[in-house]
């Protein structure tokens, strides 16, 4: 393997992969991703995996999530079967009092040209039959789903490749330099060069950031998840917190915690989440749990994508964010955009690493 | 509402029974789970001769073991919580039990895992169609279910067990079409049973393997492959002993660190002379402290019994000391001789004990 590269985009996460097929795709030569494990192995591995626009607030991150979510079908022609399913996703509400929230959601939406209905009780019991009967309503958006994130990376790698992409796994960046104006990565395997460098490091963008003297404000949350038996089909729709996938298995998870980078499972949040599951879906409660694992999240500070050029760094780019199988399509072609084109066809200003300045 | 108990054991197998025994005996409140209905584990359908058991006992069978090892605790305060099973472990460290309805937590001052292990079955192409079973499973079809699992059948493996197994399947009318092992030897150390199986006119095949099960929805047909000649034999049963290796799932939930050690079934948790592990207050016993025979499991059942007595302060330290000595002179005797790769594995693990292969699973 050559030390010598066009780009380099440290993490092989969702959000680092599909920047790296990308730019592949757009002919450009010369690029490693480097990951300290191996693709799926963290935060990408270890998720629902919902495609998710609504209930993103406010209705600017939503229409940003929108625009991602479209461009799946796209994507899914591209680089093969990702098990991509716009199922449509429902968000019951069981109190008659938060149907006001849900139109004012509904209604900052419209104005972004974002469906979204306000289901009654009876609308929601024929739409999904094995929702809780003392459901009040649900808000739906048509747009939402699901996919398979192993599928999607494995795809988005083996198109990356096919493209020319390298990949060094096993191989944990432990300095970053720059000199003369190209970028000297030290990592546990070998020194790299290359012109642009791309920050995709997920939960661990802190720590990339501060080999480089940067602060890239991003905290690590914990979401544990249970998983079902397989069961035969019977939810129809990505309904928060839960979905059942392919194979007949329902994930389900609501939790949220500050765990630092500790993957464990605790029984307290399992009994909850199943609590919580049965509550919206009472025939669960007859479902064998299989598993549970604990997926680490990346949180940038104040919960919205951290994208784009970092200021007064030249050909040096970050892309860190929450809710990234969501987000991955988008932020790979706009990355793309603004590595090749200097611009991008969505802005992203507002998702600048400045605004913490 | 949480039980509070001096020492969680989960297991009630020959290990976890014989934990139990060192530490209920001496005074201590002793709760055991098991997610079987019976007290026993695996010893209550093994209706072979155990020879070489540590003192006091004698040579007897299995079940009878079982009874033994489950009577001697009648007289001591033993909370047993059967068709239960460990499920997790709280914020808090203290564990999750579950009746299969309910879950509640336990918060033992000291816990011993003995979970014991589980049989590795032998991929062959068509391995999943019913019909093909593990030596274990076929054991415990006939002797505890009282039901004969086929009417031809192929034994595959040579092991002591897989004669054992072999032989008592031939008592209930199942006719052995015959022994396959991959190996130019008999892998059984114990010559009688060779002798049982020659006795019976059952074919031993060696430097032999499966290449191919067929059948439709059930198995009907096997292929064995020599190094000269395929022979196809019509079956109902293929047995399959691929050896066995520690469960290892609760030390994965409590964090344990864990080696890997060949010859005492692969992946283990990592431990001490103690038999403590890097938990602290976890400790383990019988076959998930490795793979051994069922005397050397008793005795490392007594071992971490013995030290949880010392660190409880029921017994003194120059009382432990002298009873952990017996009890490793002991294991010696019964592990180095028979099976020294085996005992030589063991103190190599204890060796490792501060360099685990793979430890903090849970720190991505």
């Amino acid at each position: 393997m050559e030390s010598s590269y066009e780009t380099v985009v440290i993490g092989g996460g969702v959000v680092g992969n599909s920047i790296a097929y990308h730019l592949s795709e757009r002919y450009q030569e010369g690029i490693l991703v480097l990951d300290k494990k191996y693709p799926m192995t963290g935060t990408s591995g270890s998720t629902q995996a919902w495609v998710w626009v609504h209930n993103k607030t406010p209705s600017w991150y939503a229409e940003f999530s929108m625009y991602s979510a479209e461009l799946y079908p796209y994507l899914s022609k591209k680089i093969g079967d990702v098990e991509y399913k716009r199922t449509g996703g429902l968000s019951p509400f069981f109190a008659e009092k938060d149907r006001e929230k849900a139109k004012q959601l509904a209604d900052s939406y419209r104005k972004i040209g974002i469906k979204i209905k306000v289901l009654s009780r009876e609308e929601v019991l024929e739409k999904e039959p094995s929702i809780n009967p003392n459901v009040a309503g649900a808000t739906y958006s048509s747009i939402d789903g699901n996919v398979n994130p192993f599928r999607l990376i494995d795809m988005y790698m083996r198109a990356a490749k096919k493209n020319g992409v390298q990949y060094s796994t096993y191989n944990k960046v432990t300095s970053i330099e720059k000199q003369n104006g190209t970028f000297m990565v030290t990592s546990d395997k070998k020194t790299y060069v290359c012109k642009n460098l791309i920050l995709a490091g997920g939960t661990w963008s802190r720590e990339l950031g501060n080999l480089l003297g940067i602060d890239i404000p991003v905290n690590q949350l914990r979401g544990q998840i249970i998983v079902t038996e397989p069961l035969k089909p019977f939810l129809n729709y990505t309904i928060s917190g839960l979905r059942q996938a392919i194979n007949g298995e329902v994930l389900i998870g609501y939790s949220m915690e500050k765990a630092g980078f500790d993957r464990s499972t605790t029984l307290d949040v399992i009994q909850e989440t199943a609590n919580m599951a049965v509550h919206y879906v009472p025939s669960l409660r007859k479902a064998k749990i299989v598993r549970a694992f604990s997926g680490i999240r990346a949180m940038p500070e104040d919960g919205f994508p951290i994208l784009g050029k970092v200021p007064g760094h030249e050909n040096l780019y970050v892309a860190a964010t929450h809710s990234g199988v969501t987000l991955s399509p988008l932020i790979g072609t706009l990355l793309t955009e603004l590595i090749l084109d200097g611009e991008t066809s969505v802005p992203i200003d507002r998702y600048s690493l400045s605004r913490f300045a | 509402m949480v039980m509070e108990t001096d020492v969680l054991i989960i297991g009630a197998g020959p290990a976890g029974l014989a934990a139990a025994y060192e530490t209920a005996s001496r005074g201590l409140d002793v709760t055991i789970v098991d997610e079987s209905i019976s007290k026993g584990g695996q010893l209550c359908q093994q209706t072979q001769i155990l020879r070489t058991l540590p003192s006091p006992f004698l040579a007897m069978r299995g079940y009878e073991l079982a009874n033994t090892l489950i009577n001697q605790l009648d007289e001591f305060s033993v909370r047993y919580l059967l068709g239960h099973r460990m499920i997790g472990t709280y914020k808090d460290g203290s564990i999750g039990i579950t009746d299969e309805t309910n879950v509640f937590p336990v918060n033992p001052k000291k816990i011993i895992v003995a979970t014991g292990a589980a049989e590795k079955a032998v991929p062959f192409p068509k391995w999943t169609l019913p019909g093909v079973i593990t030596v274990g499973a076929a054991q415990t079809l006939v002797n505890r279910d009282f039901v004969t699992p086929g009417k031809n059948a192929v034994i595959i493996g040579s092991s002591d067990f897989a004669m054992d197994v072999a032989i008592q399947l031939s008592d209930v009318g199942v006719n052995i079409i015959g022994i396959v092992e991959s190996l130019p030897k008999i892998l059984a150390r114990d010559a009688e049973k060779t002798e049982h199986i020659m006795q019976r006119s059952i074919p031993l095949y060696l430097r032999s393997s499966i290449k191919e099960a067929r059948g439709n929805g059930e198995v009907e047909e096997i292929d064995i492959q020599f190094p000269d000649r395929i022979m196809t034999e019509k079956v109902d049963l293929v047995c399959v002993d691929g050896g066995r290796t520690p469960i290892l799932d609760a030390f994965y939930q409590l964090g344990c660190s864990f080696g890997f050690q060949e010859e005492l079934g692969g992946w283990l948790p990592q431990y001490n002379e103690f038999l403590q592990t890097d938990c602290k207050d976890v400790f383990l016993a019988g076959n998930a402290a490795g793979i051994s025979s069922q005397g050397a499991l008793l005795i490392t059942g007594r071992i971490p019994g013995v030290r949880v007595c010392e660190e409880l302060n029921i017994i003194s330290k120059q009382e432990a000391e002298h009873e952990r000595a017996s009890h490793w002179k002991e294991l010696e005797n019964l592990e180095a001789k028979l099976f020294p790769e085996k005992w030589e594995a063991r103190l190599n693990h204890i060796k490792n004990y501060a360099n685990p292969l793979l430890k903090d699973q849970f720190i991505s």
